[in-house]
């Protein structure tokens, strides 16, 4: 399972709800960050988050396992190393 | 060792100094438009050097009791302003990227969108308007360049700052020295060392943080 982690702060929780929706990942905490963690890449809409940009490019707090493919105004998505 | 030892002791900004080549301006958009006030001046013949000029230090009271200070050495010339970006101290070539340029800049901050946005009447009605207002998700900021072409911000914070957020600050700097002492640091090495660090530490931080609240509450 890679993991994309993010703090625990109120302006990711839009975030984490989107993430919380995509099929086979799981959500767990590690202290006050959550993890979002997989066996298959995945993406995040930026608009279904509803999160306007300076919040948008600085949610990643870690990548264990992914590297980042996409993290634009559209969306971020990871894939395998 | 004495009790000072592992003390952060520091109390805010004594003064932050600039040279300044249009003191009368200065005067106006310090005192006169913002409202600071004159706290305290030097003026100094010379000093020791035989090249050194006259020169007047004088200080805005910036809140807090801290201080913005300036340097107007008589007889000095200033840069040529009409060539390139920056201000009247650090000049960049024509063509450098406004991002840079602005990045070194002094935000004050204040306390509400009240005295915000007095301090954004005080300025559009000056020669120095506001040149941005931005709001995102924690922050409000207002923008603008002094008469010295130093940029000046004001800013408020749209909630305080959480205790995790300052450890997620340590753990940053800490990937970030590493990574930079290795060849072509990147962000993602930087959240690949990150994601090492929460595994390491986020946890022990949580513990630690629920045993003070604990202490707290048995008090």
């Amino acid at each position: 399972m890679s993991r994309l982690y993010l703090l625990d702060i109120p302006e990711n929780e839009p975030i984490l709800a989107v993430a919380r929706t995509i099929a086979g990942a799981e959500v767990i905490e590690v202290g006050p960050y959550f993890a979002i963690c997989s066996s298959d890449p995945i993406s995040i809409d930026r608009r279904a988050t509803g999160v306007r940009h300076a919040v948008w490019y600085s949610w990643v707090a870690g990548l264990s396992g992914w590297r980042i493919s996409q993290w634009d105004k559209d969306a971020l998505t990871v894939a395998d190393r | 060792m004495t009790s000072l030892h592992d003390e952060h002791l520091v109390a805010g900004v004594d003064h932050a100094a600039f040279p300044t080549f249009d003191p009368a301006g200065t005067v106006r958009f310090y005192r006169d438009t913002l409202g600071f006030p004159v706290v305290h001046s030097i003026c100094a013949a010379g000093w020791g050097a035989k090249d050194h000029p006259d020169f007047i230090h004088f200080f805005f009271d910036i809140g807090n009791e801290d201080r913005i200070a300036f340097f107007y050495y008589f007889g000095l010339e200033g840069p040529d302003l009409t060539q390139g970006a920056g201000d009247v101290y650090a000049r960049f070539p024509e063509g450098t990227a406004d991002w840079f340029v602005r990045s070194r800049h002094l935000a004050l901050h204040v306390a509400s969108s009240e005295e915000l946005m007095e301090y954004r009447r005080r300025l559009d009605a000056s020669d120095w308007p506001v040149e941005m207002q931005i709001q995102h998700e924690t922050i409000e900021s207002i923008y603008t360049h002094d008469p010295n072409g130093y940029m000046i911000e004001f800013t408020r914070a749209l909630r305080p700052v959480e205790p995790q957020e300052d450890l997620d600050a340590n753990l940053t700097i800490d990937a970030l020295v590493e990574v930079v002492q290795q060849p072509h640091p990147t962000m993602d090495k930087l959240l690949v060392r990150k994601a090492e660090l929460i595994v390491q530490r986020a946890e022990k931080w949580q513990e630690a943080q629920q045993a003070a609240v604990s202490d707290e509450v048995r008090r």
